[in-house]
């Protein structure tokens, strides 16, 4: 059975082994689901931003840290849906989920 | 069986989202644990809820810093407790970055 | 218990600290990421392989 992959984002400076990682997981057959929180949800605005969405299963981003941010919570990123722009729930439903943890 | 987690921050500008979402796992029947490992500013009233909630559920914000326990009540910590802390803890989130 | 220590950035003291704690008794592995470009497909064997992965700053 493949193994599922919960990966939390604090750090905007991550994209490239956030992108690496969730590639390599997926290539594993592995379910991926990946939050973004605080600093971490700038990373809604990397270029590469949309294909992560693409390649993860499960893909949010904490609605209120992306304020803190300087967004408008209408500004949806491009690869979200607007149930996507969500709360810490999604951090705990990554470790109850999820068999592995990984912060980045 | 209530997973127990730990937050770990070291550098000032995570700590205060770090707490808030320590204490997001804390409603969601984890115990959540903070550690402030570098000196931060006196916390205003939402942030010294936000710490007494983390407290009121179980969990603790702990320092290594004196001015941290003395300006903003948290728990006394050495590094040495804090890592024989995390040994017991489900997950350990080493939060944001330097 | 077997538990994977990622580096993001070069350990601190504090870090150097945690994880020398954190250690004593386990069967650990290390990776240091912020060293050139990582395998990222050994770096999820690895995570799959361990009981607990911490990512240190």
């Amino acid at each position: 059975m493949s193994k599922n992959l919960g990966i939390f984002v604090t750090n905007p400076d991550s994209m490239h082994h956030v992108m690496g990682i969730t590639k390599a997981a997926k290539d594993k057959g592995s379910k991926v689901k990946v939050f973004f929180t605080w600093k971490g949800t700038l990373l809604s605005k990397d270029p590469q931003f949309p294909a992560l969405c693409e390649l993860a299963d499960d893909v949010s981003i904490c609605a209120d840290s992306y304020k803190k941010m300087g967004y408008e919570v209408s500004d949806i990123p491009v690869g979200l849906t607007n149930d996507k722009m969500a709360t810490q729930a999604q951090h705990g439903a990554i470790i109850e989920d999820y068999d592995y943890y990984l912060t980045l | 069986m209530s997973k127990k987690v730990c937050f770990i921050y070291q550098n000032e500008d995570y700590v205060l989202d770090g707490m808030r979402s320590a204490l997001g796992l804390a409603v969601e029947n984890m115990y959540a644990f903070a550690a402030v490992a570098t000196e931060i500013a006196e916390l205003d009233e939402h942030n010294k809820e936000n710490l007494e909630w983390i407290r009121d559920m179980e969990g603790e914000v702990f320092s290594n810093v004196q001015a941290n326990c003395d300006k903003n009540d948290m728990t006394p910590i050495t590094l040495e407790e804090l890592g024989k802390h995390i040994r017991e803890m489900d997950i350990v989130v080493p939060y944001g970055t330097y | 218990m077997k538990i994977l220590h990622i580096y993001r950035n070069e350990p601190n003291a504090d870090c150097k600290k945690l994880v020398e704690v954190v250690a004593e008794g386990n069967d650990n592995d290390h990776v240091k990421l912020f060293e050139g470009t990582p395998d990222y497909n050994k770096v999820v064997d690895m995570i799959f392989a361990a009981d607990k992965t911490i990512s240190w700053w």
